[in-house]
């Protein structure tokens, strides 16, 4: 088996049955931002994707104009999972979308046992209007307590159909069960496509563009951010850096320089996680460190973030 | 028309209460024509008398309503379990005892194995090793250069070798869950669920799916049935694209095939409507002797796994309660409409959670819909209690009860996951029949081994491994037992019009004994040997 210079990003979409992860990975599968998703459902049954955006259809397999596929899984996940890495040309990026009461963990703990696979992130939807109906079920609050426990991205969908009281007091409640994850909120899973997936190769120039480039109704309430400097880190002062971004800060990436090496490291942050690994095959462009991230527009404080992470370089330009 | 044959045997058991016993049986065309004593079933002419079975007792073939095709295909792998079994090829694999005996097996099997190629084992069960658990060191012994992964015997776990643990990238500083680690931290090739055995099933190409597919394992699947004296099995869960169906179709009409097969579509990864349709299909593609059209839906996990769905006080460890594989509100809209579409179903429950759900499920379907003769059943059903049964009575559910669990995990559930109490009114076969609940029980192969006669035996003496009874008042009688692996679980199948006696008009199937199992000691049945079987007229000795 031919061992791929870069292991393939996993997002994990999670969420009780009706919190709207197909509208999700429809929303996904029609913004990809350049990337080629590959996305796994367990069936098509409700995916309805414009027909002017298939290319092919198989019984188990849909190819999309914009490179993106979407496969059936079947009986057997793991032979899904095997298909894709067998692929002779793999995807940029994977999205499992997990069933009703799947434990989004046990999908996650495989992306991260396996080592042509890498965890971007589990993203749990939760039902704005029944999400208490369904914590007040015993046959059923144990799976969805889970689902919101094992996230690192939580999204309050339909939060138009409840008031702004139920919606602050479901947040409560989310953050009694689980403290750390970012909470978004939205209506028909319309959120910044960045928010959700992150991973990539490399950080290319689109991620650096400004909020208007990508126009996008969708990206109302958030806003970007980047860093360059040719300067090198400190490996451990960035973490902190990064730990101290404020909350509304979503997601963070970049491919940065620091003392203790050569080679880039590639920097993710979602929600709470931090991870810096190493860039396979990685074409050093000039020694430049790039940093992006994507937030909430309000309580996002740019210079905070700029002056957090030059506080963190050790060389300066 | 083929000819006609009239067999004599030194008894035959009907299972027809008007005629129980008999010593002759005509056969014509694949199809019993006449049963009871020679004089009678000389009625119908002069036909030769084929007396191979005059010592012999016939039984209408026995039925497994719960097993799986992988039965057949895991013979490919090198067994190293605690009980006895019989491969394909009726070798007769004597359970290793020992962690000196499991290495001493592998031993010899490396030694056989063209370099390069993995040595996987199944069934491992360091439960039954006592003295300590086996780790990485001990499967270096064998080899330390070719790749080892043992299976255990519930398909779990394994435990790898260092080579293994190197193909998959496990270092120290890998953090998972289910990575099993040693004093210092070191993986020590123990690793537990889907998650932590990804990457090794992936990296020495181990595809269970595909040991229930190709036609060489269909075909030691027959073999193995063939063995246990089995001539109806139902495959309880297949994905059945078409191209395997044709595969199906094409291997069991061989005359040398020895069983009817029944394969249960999947219905969990399409919508119910969709589900509704392609069984209707595949109904229509049935033979004699490939039956299609039921459908699998899985809702909780396994006891012994602590997946199951438990209601109060749930497990007696304090783990917590187990999962779901469908969601309660889906299980509801699924049965309403295979309920609706006349789509038989089994739905796997363990826990008496997942019981009760399921027949609430049913409930809510029977009253949108009107589901005559529906026979839902609830496979495995270990936990269900007297109301629950009495309740399935009255919404015409059946159960097939996994009887092989008092033996293989008895003493487990008593001392770990349910408690004695809940233990011994598990997999309540007098209750259920007390209560008139259409009742068989099985193996779940490759599981626990198959072989009806065996299960049988596990209904009646309710022994467990250690060889304490476990529940005495859900003991049943060997007629009742003998019932439920014959006309009992082909009622469950929808096939009681066709298999389950010896009766005029069904197929000619049957399964020969050494011995009268009603002469026997109750604890003795389960050794009876068996010589074989007869498949619409076709024999087929062991």
């Amino acid at each position: 088996m031919p061992t791929p210079a870069a292991a393939l990003p996993v997002t994990v979409i999670s969420g009780y049955l009706g919190a709207g992860k197909t509208t999700l990975v429809n929303h996904l599968l029609r913004h990809p931002g350049g990337r080629r998703l590959m996305v796994l459902v367990n069936d098509f049954g409700e995916l309805a994707i414009d027909a002017d955006l298939i290319e092919a259809e198989a019984a188990d397999m849909l190819t999309l104009a914009n490179g993106c596929m979407c496969c059936s899984m079947g009986g057997d996940f793991t032979n899904a999972l095997v298909a894709v890495l067998d692929m002779a040309s793999r995807p940029d990026h994977l999205v499992i979308e997990a069933s009703g009461v799947a434990r989004p963990a046990r999908i996650a703990n495989i992306a991260r046992a396996e080592s042509d696979l890498v965890l971007d992130a589990v993203v749990t939807l939760v039902d704005a209007e029944n999400f208490s109906r369904h914590l007040a079920d015993d046959l059923i609050a144990d799976s969805v307590t889970d689902q919101v426990a094992a996230a690192d991205l939580l999204l309050v969908n339909k939060a138009d159909l409840v008031s702004e009281e139920k919606l602050a007091a479901l947040k409560r409640c989310l953050r009694k069960i689980n403290a750390t994850p970012p909470v978004m909120t939205c209506v028909s899973g319309a959120v910044p496509v960045d928010t959700v997936l992150g991973g990539g190769k490399s950080v290319r120039d689109r991620d650096c563009a400004p909020p208007d480039d990508h126009d996008h109704e969708h990206e109302v309430g958030y806003r970007r951010w980047s860093h360059e400097s040719s300067g090198r880190f400190d490996r451990d002062k960035l973490k902190q850096a990064l730990a101290a971004f404020p909350d509304a800060v979503l997601r963070v990436k970049g491919v940065v320089f620091v003392s203790d090496r050569a080679a880039p490291l590639a920097v993710h942050r979602v929600g709470r996680r931090i991870s810096l690994a190493d860039v396979p095959a990685f074409a050093a462009a000039g020694g430049t460190s790039r940093l992006v991230a994507i937030g909430h527009r309000s309580g996002f404080d740019a210079e905070l973030l700029n002056r957090l992470v030059e506080g963190a370089l050790v060389t300066r330009p | 028309m083929s000819a006609t044959k009239i067999y004599a045997a030194h008894k035959i058991i009907t299972m027809d209460a008007d005629q129980p016993e008999a010593t002759h049986v005509a056969v014509r065309d694949g199809r019993i024509l006449a049963v009871g004593s020679l004089e009678e079933v000389s009625g119908w002419g002069d036909f030769p008398l084929d007396d191979r079975f005059a010592d012999k007792v016939l039984m209408p073939g026995f039925v497994e309503g719960h097993c799986h095709l992988m039965a057949g295909g895991m013979w490919r792998f090198l067994y190293v379990g605690f009980h006895d079994r019989i491969d394909p090829e009726g070798k007769h694999w004597k359970g290793v005892g020992t962690i000196e005996a499991v290495l001493e097996r592998m031993k010899q099997a490396e030694a056989e194995l063209p370099a390069g190629e993995p040595l996987v084992a199944w069934g491992f069960d360091p439960i039954f090793l006592m003295d300590r658990r086996p780790d990485r060191h001990d499967f270096d012994k064998v080899s330390a250069s070719r790749p080892i992964a043992v299976m255990h015997s519930n398909f779990h776990l394994m435990t790898v070798n260092s080579t293994v643990l190197e193909m998959a990238n496990y270092t120290a500083d890998l953090e998972v869950d289910g990575i099993a680690r040693d004093c210092d931290g070191e993986p020590n090739g123990e690793l537990q669920e889907v998650a932590a055995m990804f990457p090794v099933m992936r990296r020495l190409a181990i595809d269970f799916r595909a040991l229930g597919r190709s036609p060489e394992c269909l075909l030691a699947f027959g073999q193995v049935c063939k063995r246990a004296g089995v001539t109806t099995a139902a495959d309880l869960i297949n994905d059945l694209p078409d191209e395997d169906v044709a595969d199906l179709q094409r291997v069991t009409a061989g005359d040398d095939y020895p069983i009817r097969l029944a394969s249960m579509l999947n219905a969990m990864t399409q919508t119910a409507v969709e589900t509704a349709e392609r069984a209707l299909a595949l109904a229509r593609q049935s033979t004699d002797k490939l039956i299609l059209g039921g459908v699998k839906i899985v809702t909780d996990g396994s006891i012994q796994g602590f997946t199951a769905r438990l209601r109060w006080p749930g497990y007696y460890n304090g783990a917590p309660n187990g999962i779901w594989n469908v969601a309660p509100e889906q299980l509801n809209d699924i049965v309403a409409e295979l309920l609706h579409r006349g789509v038989p179903m089994h739905i796997h429950v363990n826990g008496d959670e997942a019981i009760q759900v399921a027949i609430d499920a049913v409930e809510a379907g029977l009253r949108k819909h009107a589901a005559p003769d529906h026979r839902t059943v609830l496979q495995h059903c270990q936990m269900a209690d007297l109301a629950q049964f009495e309740k399935m009575k009255k919404l015409g559910l059946c159960a097939n009860l996994f009887a092989n669990h008092i033996f293989y995990f008895g003493d487990q559930h008593a001392a770990l996951t349910i408690g004695p109490d809940r233990a011994r009114r598990m997999d309540a076969c007098r209750s259920a029949l007390d209560l008139g609940v259409p009742m068989t029980i099985h193996s779940d192969a490759p599981v626990t081994p198959l072989g009806p006669l065996t299960t049988a035996w596990a209904a009646v003496n309710r022994l467990t491994a250690s060889g304490k009874v476990l529940g005495e008042a859900e003991r049943i009688s060997v007629g009742q037992a003998l019932h439920a692996i014959t006309l009992g679980a082909a009622y469950t199948l929808h096939l009681d019009d066709k298999v389950g006696s010896i009766e005029v008009g069904k197929f000619a199937d049957f399964t020969v004994l050494e011995a009268d199992p009603f002469a026997v000691d109750a604890g003795e049945i389960r050794d009876i040997p068996l010589w074989g079987t007869v498949l619409g007229g076709h024999v087929h000795p062991i």
